[in-house]
């Protein structure tokens, strides 16, 4: 029902959508999620020209939006959109915000639409307030309210840009139950949102969006569950990381210890954590000490709240040995305390480098004090 | 609080030309105020209406009263060398008061009424003038009288532009025939009287068609041209332009203009000859020619009369009810009055109107993407808000307009409409740029197009945001109207004045016509408050609810 084809879209030098394709069916329910600034809001204001793409088209019911001579405002009354600022019109009341459209632009009968208005109030649970006025409701009111409006239209597709991102989190729920209702009847929606149980939950497709384009598009549990891309993974669980690149052996290890303190108390990390990583940073060190010099060292903290993990990754550019294994080591002892501290433990080679990956633990150290 | 205190040292200055009682009030309430003005902060004193009302009042009492005491009084020529002395702007009596007496403090006013009123406050010593000026204002003001020495004499002709030498020389001939009849003796018998009374005006039948001659004429000038209770112009020089008429076989049509205009009328074209009792200086003979003189202006010094001939004045009843009297009912005056009151409020309503319209218009291409549109928008709005109103009005009556016959009242309009315009260009912006964009957004998703978004959403929202200042907007422009005498419209302000030249009278009509455009903003208030309400939702609501 809505075909996008090669969309493109820049602001001066940003090109935010490239290429953009792909297909909308009737009855879809689409969450588009990604990190801000990735272009979800532009493409969904692309579809109804409220943003003109530079190029490409968009199709509703076979239909060229960016044709010329297309009545791109019939098209839109078959397509609404719920804002993020709810953008209720202030001067008029709330039954008439709901009348405003289909008395002037579908020709609907006052009285006719009224009821149709007041049906649309009960569903969204406002009947009673029809003679207020928009600055006298709460925010979750106002959007319920923004909802009804579109519904009042009889719109085909319905785009919400970041519905409950303007909302208390105590108002979030009162505008998302009403979404799921309007899924559960079979509603054709795009959402963009930042709430990923919703998200998983109510739609039947996830587009997961980043870098110009819809990187990943599947179904809720394939992109909750096992994501098949490493952007799309790391936005899921939640990923923050720290590097730092060690290039001699004279650099600055109070400096890194400092930041890496400053992270974890930044995460909420426990204190066993926190003197965890720093033990097991130390000694990694201690273990790469020879080969620093040689090839970049670069040690990476990555930290997912999803899955409230630690994992320390250390990279570096050289021959392919496993820096724990071998007899390259002074003494034993170094891998001893290493494996003590962490959970896992995974070594690879690849594109000259060695990477190895471990999750630090969040207990006392094994077999330790 | 400077402010305050300036206020309060005038008010020591005019004190001693109020009759005792006043003065004593006068001192009273100073006190009252020095004692406010010391020991509570001044936005307390100025918050207490009480106060403030017994300094507007004080004025008006003073006024009304009129008096003056007599230690002022000039007797000599030479009395008068250092004296504060008033002479009327564009006159001969201007240019004669900076010659023979260059010591003077020679205030200039734009009509001699004001210098009289002045005189008769107690703020100038002596007024210069002409005698058929002097006459009149000394038979109907006691406390008035004229220095006998004539300080200079003068021509008084009929200007014509130059270059006109068909008229000039028509013009020097019927004089000559008057003359030679004994017609202008006998006007001037009528109209320049020693003694007060009505005057005898003789019917003079002038053609009603053919090419009208136009005459400048200032209507503030009794016995030389004024208009009669009818509305009517007459007068010594008004008979005299009707003989013209009358001997051309023409019609006259009489322009009533201010001094500072008479000239520059004539030359753009406007009119064709001036005939208000224009003396024939060498300045103006630069400029424009004269006929030959129709009589000899002698020129006097007005003074204030010796306190001893009206020791025992009318009490202040006396005096208001004399006042209501003579600048109202006699002659049925307020008559004038309505006539100018309609006139400003059509000149108001109109300019508003196109005002509105053509505002409207300069905010779309204000607001337009395109700087096709955009910048002229932009410099028409600063032209327009940088240059005073009453230059834009003469510029358009005498540049623009200068060889058209167009109606002064079309004039205004247009002037205070462009001007009415730049502003409201602005407030409109303001109003649209004030709506939320996203429910314009809202209203585009919806699928309404741009136009209907604007009419729908926009509009009504702007409204609502513009009016308390279009409502300010307005009031200032009918205010402002109060200039259009200058080209000749009589509006609510020039009727005041021409009662004025009636009655020499300063302060009642002033006053009066203070209360009439008070009345009249305060209407227009109340109007524009009503679309106010109308268009305030949560009002409509409530008018719902009640019904």
């Amino acid at each position: 029902m809505i075909t996008i084809d090669r969309l493109n879209k820049r602001f001066g030098g940003l090109h935010v959508l490239q290429d953009v394709s792909t297909t909308i069916h009737k009855g879809d329910v689409v969450s588009i999620i990604g990190p801000s600034g990735c272009g979800k809001s532009t493409f969904l204001r692309c579809l109804n020209l409220l943003e003109r793409p530079d190029s490409g088209h968009v199709f509703i019911d076979g239909e060229d939006m960016l044709a010329a001579g297309t009545n791109i405002a019939a098209v839109r009354q078959k397509m609404n959109m719920v804002f993020q600022s709810f953008n209720l019109f202030s001067h008029l009341s709330i039954l008439e915000n709901l009348t405003l459209g289909p008395i002037q632009l579908k020709g609907a009968d006052p009285a006719a639409a009224k009821d149709k208005a007041m049906e649309l109030l009960r569903l969204v649970g406002l009947a009673e307030k029809f003679g207020h006025f928009p600055d006298e409701l709460s925010g979750g009111q106002k959007q319920r309210i923004a909802i009804a409006r579109c519904l009042a239209m009889d719109p085909e597709v319905i785009l919400f840009d970041e519905p409950t991102s303007a909302l208390d989190p105590t108002m979030v729920r009162e505008v998302l139950s009403v979404i799921r209702k309007l899924a559960k009847d079979g509603m054709t929606m795009l959402i963009v949102t930042h709430e990923m149980d919703f998200a998983r939950d109510v739609s039947t497709r996830v587009f997961y969006m980043d870098s110009g384009g819809i990187h990943e598009d599947s179904t809720p549990e394939q992109i909750f569950q096992n994501p098949q891309k490493a952007k799309t993974r790391a936005f899921i669980n939640r990923t923050r990381s720290l590097s730092f690149p060690i290039e001699t052996r004279d650099f600055d290890f109070y400096g890194m210890n400092a930041q890496i303190e400053a992270f974890c108390e930044k995460h909420l990390l426990a204190k066993r954590l926190r003197q965890n990583v720093l033990l097991l940073v130390e000694e990694v060190l201690q273990v790469h000490r020879p080969q620093l010099g040689e090839g970049l060292l670069t040690l990476t903290l990555e930290y997912s709240e999803r899955l409230n993990r630690l994992e320390l990754i250390c990279t570096q550019e050289g021959p392919d040995r496993h820096p724990l294994e071998g007899d390259h080591l002074p003494d034993e002892f170094g891998v001893l305390i290493i494996r003590s501290l962490v959970e896992s433990l995974e070594y690879s080679y690849g594109d000259g480098r060695t990477r190895l990956a471990m999750a630090v633990r969040a207990g006392a150290p094994l077999g330790g004090e | 609080m400077v402010k305050s205190f300036e206020i309060s040292a005038n008010c020591a200055g005019g004190i001693r030309h109020l009759p005792c009682a006043a003065q004593r009030l006068i001192v009273c309430s100073r006190r009252i105020a020095a004692t406010a003005l010391t020991s509570i902060p001044i936005k307390r004193y100025m918050k207490s209406p009480r106060h403030l009302w017994l300094f507007l009042l004080l004025p008006i009492l003073a006024s009304l009263a009129g008096c003056h005491d007599g230690s002022a009084t000039m007797h000599t020529l030479d009395e008068a060398a250092h004296s504060r002395m008033g002479v009327m702007t564009g006159t001969s009596g201007e240019a004669l008061a900076a010659r023979q007496f260059p010591k003077a403090d020679i205030k200039h006013f734009d009509d001699i009424l004001d210098a009289i009123a002045a005189l008769k406050a107690g703020q100038l010593d002596s007024v210069l003038t002409g005698y058929p000026t002097v006459l009149l204002t000394t038979q109907r003001n006691t406390d008035l009288t004229y220095l006998p020495d004539v300080l200079s004499t003068e021509d008084t002709s009929i200007g014509v532009r130059k270059g006109n030498t068909e008229l000039h020389d028509q013009l020097d001939n019927i004089l000559s025939e008057l003359k030679a009849d004994g017609t202008l003796a006998d006007m001037k018998r009528r109209w320049f009287k020693e003694e007060p009374g009505p005057y005898q005006e003789v019917d003079i039948p002038v053609p009603t068609t053919g090419t009208p001659l136009k005459i400048g004429i200032i209507a503030t000038r009794e016995p030389i041209s004024f208009i009669d209770p009818h509305g009517r112009v007459t007068g010594h020089d008004a008979e005299l332009a009707r003989r013209i008429g009358q001997k051309l076989g023409r019609p006259i049509e009489f322009n009533a203009l201010r001094m500072p205009a008479l000239i520059p009328a004539l030359v753009s074209g406007k009119i064709d000859a001036i005939i208000t009792g224009l003396s024939a200086t060498a300045e103006r003979r630069e400029r424009i020619d004269f006929t030959q003189r129709y009589y000899e202006l002698r020129q006097h010094l007005l003074v204030r009369a010796d306190r001893t001939t009206h020791a025992q004045g009318p009490s202040m009843g006396e005096r208001l009810a004399s006042s209501v009297r003579s600048n109202l009912l006699k002659e049925n005056r307020y008559l004038l009055l309505i006539g100018g009151l309609k006139t400003t409020v059509v000149i108001s309503i109109m300019s508003a109107l196109f005002g509105t319209l053509l505002g409207a218009g300069i905010c779309f291409m204000r607001m337009s993407p395109s700087a096709w549109l955009r910048r002229p928008a932009i410099v028409f709005i600063d032209i327009l808000r940088g240059t005073p109103v009453l230059v834009l009005l003469m510029i358009i009556f005498y540049v623009v307009f200068a060889s058209i016959d167009i109606s002064p009242l079309l004039v205004s309009v247009i002037a205070f409409g462009l001007n009415f315009g730049a502003y409201s260009a602005e407030i409109f912006r303001s109003g649209i740029e004030g709506v939320d964009n996203g429910q314009v957004e809202a209203g585009i998703s919806l699928g309404f197009t741009r136009v209907q978004t604007f009419v729908h959403i926009v509009l009504p929202q702007m409204i609502q945001k513009i009016l308390p200042v279009y409502k300010g907007e307005f009031i200032s422009l009918v205010k402002m109207t109060s200039v259009v005498g200058y080209i000749a419209v009589q509006d609510l302000t020039k009727a005041s004045d021409i009662i004025r030249s009636r009655t020499f009278d300063a302060f009642f009509p002033l006053i009066m016509v203070a209360v009439l455009y008070f009345v009249i903003s305060w209407v227009f208030i109340k109007l524009i408050g009503l679309i106010e309400l109308k268009t305030d939702p949560r009002r409509r609501r409530q008018r719902e609810a009640r019904s």
